[in-house]
């Protein structure tokens, strides 16, 4: 009878699970609203988070599932202490803040403005409540939440842990820390970002820079395939050091020019690099089957160069917030990440296609191969990419297109004028050019065959 | 060698030089086209890649809504399956792999990812027989009107889904059997419980009021009471009494109507507390003060006939609303007009179904940053976003399709 009892139970439950679980289902997309101000020896933290976010909690709700405004004060400070403040960490100077006093706490509207700006929002969470009789459906509103901190100073350095990954399947955090000088810094978390600097010192930054640059090429997968494309026909030192040269010079000012706004901003010209990445790995490939002149190939790689520069500056764009006051370090942090991949990927490509090429098939049929088969995956990118880029339709040929090509066509003489000027140059004072393989980027090109390996 | 030197310098130079005098013709020429038939106004460029494509093979039918809620994410409601030709609805005939309609409500994130959908009958509601408007309030809730033979009322949901309230009765205006043994129906618009054939709805925040375009039937703007729907007050054009007779077909050259022609196809509230309205057959927009008093009106696109010129409107996002968007689906384009003075400055778009075309542009919203995002009815099918390029030199006249170029 017990068992018969427990089975009609247990049945019960299970089919009222789903329904549980429905009613504490975890949001796809949550947005926190934040701002941090540093004021003397307190640090005030403004939140305003979905209450959707706020599970587990026994939300007072009126007929129709409106919240029951005149009674939900302890449920949304038991939200705001469970879900807000035990899980933000704050740091001064790296040490982590105690807990925070609760402030002030309140249910919003979601249409409140309020938010915009601090002054506006403190001002907000200060003011009356919402009226006891206002409709609103209890998942469509917000939760406003004033917490303070003990700080030793306002002029310390501050870090964040949001700690808010729990509260919705993707969570974006939209962070404004006020400096006592007036300066407003923003920053857009997502997810679980770990401890970040708010102010970093330079060589946070720095560090923090080094290591997207070195996992940002790592792991893009079409850098690497041009890398090694490169690399194929060419593993001797002095031509590899000019070409690999030649390559981070050019996506160095790419980059540089992208961070400091100078690239293009129109929705065709991330598609149009993409498609020019993947261009520039089919053409590597077909000239390593063909057996091009390679003594050149900085030249043709300082081009393609330019075009994966702008590559690196789409990854490194959302990034740049965690830069403080350091922008050019952190850019000269990110392109040093950058190359020391490029050596971890040289130090092991190169030693294994020498191996390859002397024990398991000939240098020339190796390198038709190997070409092929990245060739074929470009290929599909390029096509892939190309698709995407062609949704664009070609711009109208007018005076002010035809403008921008002009102005663009001045730029690459006058830089192919400073190149050549530079050549020229060094040609007088070296005297007149060696005869031998590979002296160097200045040097007439040899076939792919006469390469030498290592 | 230094011959060869000074002949591939002085071709550096020549190249240079020539480039450089072409770029100040051509800098003399745009300069030129500037201070000729150029305006100063909000610029926008099309976003081919906006939105992703729909799972499930789902596909729209006309789209004849539109709204962004404060967080960005864009509303839009359609006809689905019922304005879908058996060729484009394979699956739901079971005759080929593509495609089915979507449902009729679906909310896409500022990325063009479809986050939600749902819509359709359902307990304890009349789901109209043609949707048309959506929108969403300031506690979140979704407002829904329908312009179907028997629509007379309103329904509002959750965000969610959730069925909240209907605001009058469906089928109430329907009058006897014609000859053909259909049903004939009648608008009532002095009727304070019931609706005819309701466009669109606007919640103003301020005084928790909703403005119904009323309607497709009906000639007139209702005021409800935003919680209760209990209707406040209603005036037709020029805030005179509606009527409901027939005034015959739109004569541009003639005076201006007295009243409203079907349908009224927007009522929305100004951040100053303005009334616009759009009088879609009247190819103009009336505004008024909240009570219904009459302030002005302005034509757009005035010698058009049939379907008219002014359908939607979206105010910019600057606190003044200096600007006001007109979706006009006649003409394929969207007006841009000076608020104050219901002067067009410009205009963009063009007929066609490329990106930046459009076939029956019917609504317009506008998100935070100041893009605009428009649905296309009849066979148009589609929603399209705008990207906002701020506040730039166009051509007075019309910009034609407004490519992605910058």
């Amino acid at each position: 009878m017990h068992v018969r009892a427990a089975a009609i139970v247990a049945l019960a439950w299970l089919l009222a699970a789903p329904a549980l679980v429905r009613a504490h289902d975890i949001p796809n997309d949550v947005v926190v609203q934040a701002f941090l101000k540093p004021d003397g020896q307190r640090l005030r933290l403004l939140v305003r988070v979905p209450l959707v976010a706020m599970r587990d909690m026994d939300v007072p709700q009126r007929e129709k599932g409106n919240l029951d405004l005149a009674r939900v004060d302890d449920t949304l400070r038991t939200a705001a202490t469970v879900w807000i403040a035990r899980e933000v960490a704050l740091y001064e100077d790296d040490a982590r803040l105690g807990s925070p006093a609760l402030v002030g706490v309140r249910a919003s509207l979601p249409s409140d403005p309020s938010f915009r700006e601090y002054e506006t929002a403190l001002a907000h969470i200060q003011g009356p409540p919402l009226p006891a009789d206002t409709e609103l459906y209890w998942e469509q509103g917000l939760l406003d939440v004033w917490l303070e901190y003990a700080i030793a100073s306002d002029q310390s350095r501050f870090a964040i842990n949001p700690g808010l990954r729990q509260l919705g399947q993707r969570v974006t955090i939209a962070l404004r820390l006020l400096m006592p000088d007036g300066r407003v810094r923003a920053f857009e978390l997502h997810d679980d970002p770990g401890i970040v600097q708010l102010d970093p010192r330079w060589h946070q930054a720095a560090a923090r820079f080094v290591r997207s640059g070195f996992t940002h090429i790592l792991s893009g997968i079409d850098h690497l395939l041009f890398l090694v494309c490169l690399v194929i026909p060419l593993r001797r030192v002095r031509t590899l050091v000019a070409v690999v040269t030649s390559f981070t010079v050019a996506h160095s000012v790419t980059l540089f020019a992208s961070a400091y706004d100078m690239a293009p901003g129109g929705l065709w010209f991330p598609p149009l690099v993409e498609t020019l990445i993947a261009t520039s790995i089919v053409y590597m490939a077909l000239e390593n089957i063909v057996g091009a002149r390679l003594g050149r190939r900085w030249i043709i790689t300082f081009a393609f160069g330019l075009v994966h520069g702008f590559g690196f500056s789409f990854a490194l764009r959302d990034s740049l917030q965690f830069a403080g006051a350091h922008l050019l370090t952190s850019l000269l942090s990110f392109n040093v990440g950058v190359e020391l991949g490029q050596l971890l990927v040289l130090a092991v490509v190169v030693p294994a296609l020498n191996v390859a090429f002397r024990f398991v098939v000939a240098e020339r049929m190796g390198t038709i191969i190997l070409s092929a088969l990245v060739a074929h995956t470009a290929w599909h990118w390029l096509t892939e990419r190309g698709a995407q880029l062609l949704q664009f339709p070609v711009p109208a040929v007018d005076a002010v297109l035809l403008l921008t090509v002009v102005r663009w066509a001045m730029g690459l003489v006058a830089l192919a004028a400073a190149i050549w000027v530079g050549r020229v140059l060094m040609g007088r004072r070296s005297g007149p050019a060696k005869a031998g393989p590979y002296a160097g980027p200045a040097e007439a090109g040899r076939y792919v065959q006469e390469e030498e390996a290592l | 060698m230094r011959r060869r030197t000074l002949l591939v310098g002085a071709i550096f130079v020549a190249v240079f030089g020539v480039l450089a005098v072409t770029s100040l013709v051509l800098e003399q020429t745009v300069a030129a086209q500037n201070g000729g038939g150029t305006v100063r106004a909000p610029r926008f460029e099309v976003d081919p890649l906006w939105p992703k494509p729909l799972p499930n093979h789902w596909i729209l039918g006309s789209a004849i809504g539109v709204w962004v809620d404060e967080r960005d994410h864009v509303w839009i409601i359609h006809r689905s399956s019922a304005t879908l030709d058996n060729n484009e609805k394979g699956v739901e005939l079971k005759t080929a792999e593509c495609c089915a309609g979507a449902p009729p409500v679906l909310e896409f994130d500022p990325a063009g990812n479809l986050v939600q959908s749902w819509g359709g009958p359902g307990q304890g509601y009349e789901w109209p027989q043609s949707n048309h408007g959506i929108f969403l309030d300031h506690k979140g809730n979704v407002w829904i009107g329908g312009n179907g033979a028997g629509d007379s009322h309103i329904l509002k949901f959750t965000r969610t889904g959730k069925f909240i309230a209907q605001y009058g009765k469906a089928g109430v205006h329907k009058g006897p059997t014609n000859a053909e043994g259909l049903s004939t129906y009648a608008g009532d618009s002095n009727d304070q419980q019931n609706f005819g054939r309701v466009a669109k709805i606007f919640v103003d925040p301020r005084d928790n009021e909703a403005y119904i375009a009323d309607g497709y039937m009906n000639k007139r703007v209702a005021v409800l009471d935003g919680d209760t729907g209990r209707m406040k007050r209603y005036w037709g054009a020029f805030g005179n009494k509606p009527d409901d007779r027939n005034a015959g077909p739109y004569n541009p050259d003639g005076p201006s109507p007295q009243q409203f022609r079907n349908p009224v196809h927007c009522a929305d509230v100004s951040n100053d507390g303005f009334v616009y309205v759009c009088d879609r057959a009247n190819d103009r927009l009336q505004v008024f003060r909240k009570d219904g008093t009459f302030v002005k009106e302005g034509f757009i696109a005035k010698r058009t006939l049939a379907s008219g010129s002014v359908w939607d409107i979206a105010f910019s996002r600057d606190p003044e609303q200096r600007y006001l968007f007109v979706a006009d689906g006649m003409n394929s384009k969207v007006h841009v007009v000076l608020r104050d003075t219901l002067e067009e400055v410009a205009s963009f778009g063009d007929g066609g179904r490329q990106p930046g075309q459009f076939y029956g542009v019917h609504s317009i919203a506008i998100d935070s940053k100041g893009n605009l995002y428009t649905t296309e009815t009849w066979e148009g099918k589609r929603l399209q976003k705008f990207v906002y390029r701020g506040i730039g030199t166009v051509p007075r006249q019309s910009q034609g399709v407004v490519w992605p170029r910058t």
